[in-house]
């Protein structure tokens, strides 16, 4: 499964796309993944959004490999 | 409503203004520009570098127009937000709104700016200083929107 990363997550990981080994996932799943993976984001958990296919995820979403998922920081355009 | 949304990395022109079937319908036109200013934090800079998660910037800025424009009876919006490095004095941002009377018209450049600021996918990356260096700090602590 495909997760992107912007802004200041991107900066953290040293990468703008990761591949985690499963098929399916809820959001909590991923989390934990992710923050196995990359614990630097610990701190911005709480203020990032997932979005999946262009859109912000409702609470409790699952996700499968066919999906683009991408982590929506706190943003800061205009 | 006639929508023209786009995420670009080049300057951004003045482009077309209204559109010729809203040219009798239109009584306002109003525009607002985000320019980049010259010190970010008490620091001097030069430029700004700007990114996005360009296909849901788009779509985002497009659901966010129609609902704002459907709930003002706005006629046309055009919008335009650059990526990449951004000069000081440039815009980042380009909104041009037409509706019937002045009001629809800035309440739409406000209420769309508030929410581009909360749920757009764009961020400030970095900020570079007179040198065209980064700047040791990013632009915008990653702290939680309001």
């Amino acid at each position: 499964m495909r997760v992107l990363f912007f802004g200041h997550l991107k900066t953290l990981a040293g990468c703008s796309v990761h591949e985690l080994p499963a098929d399916e996932l809820s959001s909590d799943e991923l989390w934990a993944l992710l923050l196995t993976r990359f614990p630097a984001f610990a701190p911005l958990h709480a203020h990032t959004r997932l979005a999946c296919n262009s859109e912000f995820a409702p609470p409790g979403a699952r996700f499968t490999s066919a999906d683009e998922i991408a982590l929506i920081p706190p943003v800061s355009g205009g | 409503m006639h929508l023209h949304v786009e995420v670009i990395d080049w300057p951004i022109s003045p482009g077309p203004t209204v559109p010729p079937s809203l040219a009798g319908p239109a009584g306002a036109l109003a525009e607002f520009r985000g320019l980049v200013r010259n010190d970010e934090g008490g620091q001097p800079i030069s430029a700004l570098e700007y990114e996005a998660y360009s296909p849901m910037a788009e779509q985002t800025m497009r659901r966010i127009a129609r609902e704002i424009g459907g709930r003002h009876g706005v006629l046309s919006a055009r919008i335009v937000h650059r990526v990449g490095i951004v000069p000081v004095g440039e815009a980042a941002i380009h909104l041009v709104v037409a509706a019937r009377h002045r009001g629809p018209a800035f309440v739409f450049l406000s209420e769309f700016m508030d929410r581009l600021k909360q749920d757009v996918p764009i961020w400030k990356i970095r900020a570079l200083d007179r040198t065209g260096r980064p700047l040791a700090a990013p632009p915008v602590a990653p702290t939680p929107p309001p």
